[in-house]
């Protein structure tokens, strides 16, 4: 299996250490744009699709696999092992902040840091625990994906990705989401919003940054609060910023909370 | 200024009552204008949305979860978004699906999110229709691939019980096979004890019959295990159905006798030649034979007869029988099919004789059938069999043609079975020799020095006086030196031949006998 091809991976930057990004559920690594350049002087970038995501290899996508986050994990660590040296700085939005909180978990000697933006062990709320959804809201994003993803099977997706070099605005999507499998999106999105990793957050022992925004409805900052409660290294900056992407939506005061962060952690 | 152009409504009227939802929104979501028709749409009035609800707010929790993780990012990233399905809830809690396109624009210092929004109720109705007969169709593929699935296990399994059945059958046969031997040579012991006590007699003869049929059935269980397992091997020679059909009479002889049946042979009128085993082609007509004789109540009439149809030969035993039922004609050559009226009679078996004929016709490449008008109207089972390739046979059909020369030998056939003796007589009768016959070797001298037979068939087994001393005697006779003395012996027994070589003997061949061979020292003489 060639990596590179199956997590559509593209390096770039230049330093010493390497940061790696992971996008979160329902986007790719192009999420990242507005932050890269800010890290590219001084670190070599990895940049990478999540398998079942973006323009990574679909047929790639095992049910099995993927069927916990695991799976994830696992192969962010393959990356991690061909295309870098040494301990990284790892960035992950959503539910890759889990995925890279798992990994640093099963190989903490890869990690330097761990910047989780928008994370969430625990989407649907229990007993105490408020994870801001209910099972049958989970259902309701399932609906929606379906018809969103009406008309896009999969038996048509490797015409659309025929010509990825060549971005021809005829060609291109607009919703470029629409892009993945229709049943790989809605397993994924159960996988993300069932997943209940909250046992997993003490036993990381990298040091972590927990980027919440004040108003995200994806993972709201008692979440951010229950976490930073848990987690023996970590750090809690909650960014004024309505939405779950603050790296989007607010880039500069997310560059400046990372900094701040490796300042202290990465010297 | 024209009368369209007087009479077009202003740009707010226009916004405000376009045949769309328009809403702006600030960066953060808050609802900056609502046109009418939005309102109408989710039952609101503008005061009631404008600078109070966030966009989200009018979606459905799902929805919500869809733009943040979705498309927000999306819009951010390339400034638009088209053909976003969402559903709105209106103040009264329905769900409306609608369709938006996104803009994200620069007014001034702020970005300005701009929608428009339709309904598209009867669309979704479609589109919910196509995904259930996407679903159907799946769950269909998926149902389908299980049922095949589960048809190649079941099968795998059937085949599987059915090796066992096959490996226990031969297992079974090899079993009862070995105490027969020694029950049989007890029976022989008991023969050879002279006893004059009818009682005793009559016993070793029932012994005897019943374990002639256990042993017939013992050896058709094996050899159907050996054909169902591939272990049979055919020895397959160019020959003459007719020597088949004499030996297979000959054979069934003491059954047919025994229920008083007429067995009616005929022997087709020019040679057919196979590519056969002899042994196993007999055993096809014996196995036949006995059948119609088993079936047949006491005093029937049997059938035997060939011919030939374009390129098979059809073989034919035909009786008077207790026919077959309509329903049970295409079971009758399964193993242990026997028919329920079948089993009422003493003969009944377990009907392996059948299924073993067919496994040998289809070893043949050839096809077999059964048929019957009826129960109580006799019943006709029919093989055929591919004949030789004529232009191979063309050479020997020459030779035949020369065979016609000798006709009208005299000759002496000698054999104490008398089936034995009926058959070879018949047929060289119908080669137009003048024969006699003989069941003992006394007979055999008389017959000889009165006959004075061109050629004698000497059967070496016989009774009293065997066939070397009997050739002795007759090289012994002045009468006796040109005549040609023929020994026949059991299949492949070597030594035998020299021994009938020193007693006189010209030639020798063993039984079954090759008509070939036997035309050919015909023809010598």
């Amino acid at each position: 299996m060639n990596l590179q091809q199956r997590n559509n991976v593209h390096l770039g930057g230049h330093g010493d250490s390497s940061i790696v990004f992971a996008h979160g559920f329902g986007c790719d690594q192009n999420m990242w744009r507005e932050l890269l350049p800010a890290f590219a002087g001084r670190y070599k970038t990895v940049l990478f699709d999540l398998v079942g995501s973006g323009l990574s290899d679909l047929s790639a996508y095992d049910q099995a696999k993927y069927d916990t986050l695991h799976g994830y994990a696992d192969d962010l660590l393959e990356i991690i092992d061909e295309f870098t040296t040494g301990p990284v700085i790892f960035v992950g939005h959503s539910v890759s902040a889990m995925i890279g909180l798992l990994a640093t978990v099963k190989a903490p000697e890869r990690f330097k840091v761990n910047l989780m933006v928008g994370p969430s062990p625990c989407y649907i709320n229990d007993a105490n625990y408020v994870g801001g959804f209910t099972r049958p809201d989970i259902d309701g994003l399932l609906d929606m994906l379906e018809t969103n993803y009406l008309g896009w099977s999969s038996t048509m997706a490797p015409a659309i990705m025929g010509a990825p070099e060549q971005p021809d605005l005829g060609v291109e999507l607009t919703n470029s989401f629409c892009r993945t499998d229709p049943d790989i999106a809605k397993h994924f999105a159960r996988v993300t919003f069932l997943s209940d990793h909250r046992e997993d957050l003490p036993k990381s022992t990298t040091p972590t940054l927990i980027l919440q925004c004040s108003d995200d409805l994806i993972a709201p900052v008692s979440v951010g609060t229950y976490m930073h409660a848990v987690m023996p290294l970590s750090t809690l900056t909650v960014i004024e910023n309505v939405g779950h992407c603050p790296h989007l939506s607010a880039p500069h005061v997310s560059i400046a909370a990372m900094e701040a962060f490796l300042q202290t952690w990465d010297r | 200024m024209s009368g369209i152009d007087r009479d077009l409504p202003t740009a707010d009227a226009l916004f405000e009552h376009a045949a769309c939802g328009l809403l702006v929104t600030a960066n953060d979501g808050l609802v900056i204008r609502a046109n009418a028709t939005f309102c109408t749409w989710v039952g609101c009035s503008a005061e009631d949305i404008v600078g109070k609800r966030m966009f989200p707010s009018f979606l459905t929790m799902g929805g919500r979860v869809f733009q943040q993780t979705h498309w927000q990012p999306l819009l951010h990233m390339q400034g638009s978004v088209a053909e976003v399905k969402v559903d709105l809830v209106h103040s009264d809690g329905r769900t409306l699906p609608m369709m938006i396109n996104v803009v994200r624009r620069q007014h001034g210092s702020v970005f300005m999110t701009e929608m428009a929004l339709v309904i598209v109720t009867d669309r979704q109705k479609y589109e919910r229709e196509l995904l259930a007969a996407r679903r159907k169709a799946e769950q269909a593929l998926i149902e389908r691939a299980y049922a095949e699935e589960k048809l190649h296990e079941t099968n795998a399994q059937l085949s599987k019980t059915d090796q066992r059945k096959d490996e226990f059958l031969a297992t079974l046969a090899h079993e009862l096979r070995n105490p027969l031997a020694p029950i049989g040579n007890v029976v022989e012991i008991l023969r050879a004890k002279d006893s004059n006590d009818s009682e005793l007699q009559w016993a070793r003869d029932v012994l005897e019959c019943q374990l002639t049929q256990i042993t017939h059935l013992v050896d058709d269980l094996l050899e159907i295990s050996r054909i169902t397992q591939g272990k049979l091997e055919l020895r397959k020679e160019h020959l003459d159905l007719s020597a088949a059909m004499l030996a297979a009479m000959e054979s069934a002889g003491p059954l047919v006798r025994r229920q008083a049946h007429e067995l009616i042979v005929n022997l087709p009128a020019a040679p057919i030649r196979l590519d056969a085993d002899p042994t196993r082609l007999t055993q096809m007509l014996l196995n036949l034979l006995n059948n119609a004789a088993k079936y047949t109540p006491v005093g029937g009439k049997i059938w035997l007869s060939a011919e030939r149809q374009g390129s098979e030969a059809v073989l034919t035993v035909r009786d008077s029988g207790i026919g077959i039922a309509a329903e049970h004609l295409d079971s009758v050559f399964d193993m242990f099919s026997q028919l329920a009226p079948a089993l009422e009679r003493s003969q009944g078996g377990l009907g392996v004789g059948l299924a073993l004929v067919r496994g040998l016709v289809t070893l043949h490449a050839g096809t077999i059938s059964a048929r019957s008008e009826g129960f109580g109207k006799g019943s006709t089972f029919e093989i055929r069999l591919p004949l030789l390739d004529v232009q191979a046979e063309a050479a020997k059909v020459a030779v035949k043609t020369s065979a016609v020369k000798t006709a009208g030998l005299r000759i002496l056939v000698v054999d104490d079975n008398e089936d034995a003796i009926a058959t070879l007589a018949m047929l060289l009768r119908m080669q137009g020799h003048t024969v006699e016959v003989a069941i003992d070797g006394a007979a055999a001298l008389q017959q000889a020095e009165a006959f004075i037979p061109q050629l004698v068939l000497l059967d070496i087994g016989l009774p009293v006086m065997n066939g070397y001393e009997v050739a002795r005697h007759i090289r012994r006779e002045a009468w006796g030196q040109n005549m040609v003395l023929v020994a026949l012996t059991g299949w492949g027994q070597a030594d035998d031949k020299l021994k009938a070589t020193e007693a006189g003997f010209d030639h020798h061949l063993t039984k079954p006998i090759d008509f070939d061979s036997l035309r050919a020292i015909l023809r010598a003489v």
